[in-house]
């Protein structure tokens, strides 16, 4: 109903450098993640050089999530955060992987079951704009990488708030802004010209990886999500550079 | 967080520490016996230079968590430069390092001191690792080999550190020794004591000619 909405009204959401129909958006998300599922771990180490397991890592630190908490780790993809967050919660504890994307889902849960991450994991495919989950029902929320492939961020943070219990924190690993512009040059030239190469020489598909550059352009930079979270409702929101500011993790607590 | 570096890079500094202490834990099951002992104590360093806040959290396993942030109680913390945590951490007799440093301590003591007691003590078997890639004989010829490098190292660098200062006091006269350092301090505090006396004479005739001049 909303689609048809949005596709009458002609409302539109950037795709990459694109503009698109907001009813289109996911579908074409959904296509770019079909194509580098399979690979997309192979394909993280890669364009990272490994540095994203230290981004995932200080993202685990500053959930401070104790046994028996309910996590849920949206956009979860392959299972990297939930994996650690499974240890982290206990058997008193639940964590929830959830992404929109079944391909991606799949990936994930077998990966998680081969490392014998069992027993407090379970797996959702939902919409973050839309989460099927109580008010106040989840101590901490994390979305790494997964934001900006969302139709409607703001949407979505309300989504997320809502279902925060009070004192429940959001945590946002995202691509952001770097802070030097000597950097942003370097970084520039490696996203449009090296990345999408490596895409067309591992995972065969250099669209997708171009896509995924000039989606984390188009993404909101870092006091821009602040005070998008800020709207949302979170409170005591700050955020932490890493990597001169190519990536950036954002924490929010709901009142 | 107390720190003005990249918490990717702290991050990555930390992981490595953390994973060398715990793969040196496991191969010393008595050591990480002991630090069991100590699950759930969670020590703070504060280093005011270069400045950072690291957190050591003891597992219930018997292995140590090193991490930039942490949102738990601190049993202990211990703030100073990061020469007196390097003099603690060598120490061979810690409670005494930390009695004569400038570190400040806050809280329970007694976990920080077993912990580098446990530190200093660890004696990890690494031939155990060598045997399982390369089998008894092999592994056990390297294990020898490493060990004696080792031991030839630790002399070296004693010989190395005797010799320099030798070196140093003796045949580069580059810097004197202690005790004639110490003569030559003595010999500045008396001068300053008599250029003080002087001074005090001086005043004490100045005024003496004013008043006869008046």
């Amino acid at each position: 109903m909303t689609d048809k909405i949005n596709a009458e009204s002609g409302e539109t959401t950037d795709f990459g450098f694109e503009t698109v129909n907001k009813s289109q958006k996911e579908s074409l998300v959904r296509g770019v993640f079909d194509s580098v599922a399979s690979r997309y771990d192979l394909m993280n180490d890669l364009m990272s050089a490994g540095i994203h397991r230290l981004w995932k890592r200080f993202t685990i630190e500053l959930s401070a999530v104790r046994p028996g908490h309910t996590v849920l780790d949206i956009a979860g993809g392959t299972g990297d955060l939930a994996a650690k967050f499974s240890r982290l919660v206990g058997d008193d504890g639940k964590v929830l992987l959830a992404d929109i994307n079944d391909s991606m889902l799949k990936v994930g849960r077998d990966r998680l079951l081969d490392s014998g991450a069992v027993g407090n994991l379970h797996m959702v495919q939902c919409d973050a704009q839309m989460l099927p989950f109580p008010d106040a029902s989840i101590d901490c929320i994390t979305i790494a990488f997964g934001l900006r492939n969302v139709t409607d961020k703001d949407m979505a943070l309300r989504s997320m708030e809502r279902i925060l219990k009070p004192g429940g924190r959001l945590l946002v690993l995202e691509f952001s802004k770097p802070v030097s512009p000597m950097l942003g040059k370097i970084y520039d030239t490696y996203s449009f010209r090296i990345l999408p190469m490596m895409g067309q020489l591992i995972a065969n598909d250099a669209d997708s990886y171009r896509y995924l550059a000039e989606s984390i352009r188009k993404h909101p930079d870092q006091d821009t999500l602040l005070g998008m979270m800020e709207d949302a409702g979170l409170v005591n929101c700050e955020y932490h550079n890493m990597t001169g500011g190519i990536v950036a993790v954002h924490r929010g607590i709901k009142a | 967080m107390n720190t003005q570096h990249d918490p990717a890079v702290i991050t990555a500094v930390l992981m490595a520490a953390e994973g060398a202490i715990n793969r040196g834990l496991e191969l010393d099951p008595g050591s990480a016996r002991d630090l069991a002992d100590l699950s759930g104590t969670v020590l703070a360093i504060e280093c005011w230079a270069p400045a950072l806040e690291v957190f050591a959290i003891v597992e219930p396993q018997g292995r140590l968590h090193l991490t930039p942030y942490c949102e738990e109680p601190c049993s202990v913390r211990v703030r100073g430069g990061l020469e007196d945590f390097v003099a603690l951490a060598t120490a061979e007799d810690p409670a005494v390092t930390l009695i004569n440093s400038h570190l400040e301590i806050i809280g329970n003591s007694a976990p920080l001191i077993a912990l580098q007691t446990l530190v200093a003590k660890m004696e990890p078997d690494w031939e155990a690792p060598l045997v399982e890639v390369l089998g008894d004989v092999a592994g056990h010829q390297l294990a020898n080999l490493l060990r004696q490098i080792f031991r030839w190292g630790q002399s070296g660098s004693k010989s190395l550190r005797r010799q320099l200062s030798e070196f140093i006091l003796e045949e580069g006269r580059l810097s004197p020794p202690a005790a004639e350092l110490e003569f030559f301090y003595q010999e500045i505090d008396s001068l300053v004591l008599k250029a003080d006396r002087l001074e005090s004479r001086l005043k004490r005739l100045a005024q003496r000619l004013d008043k006869q001049a008046q």
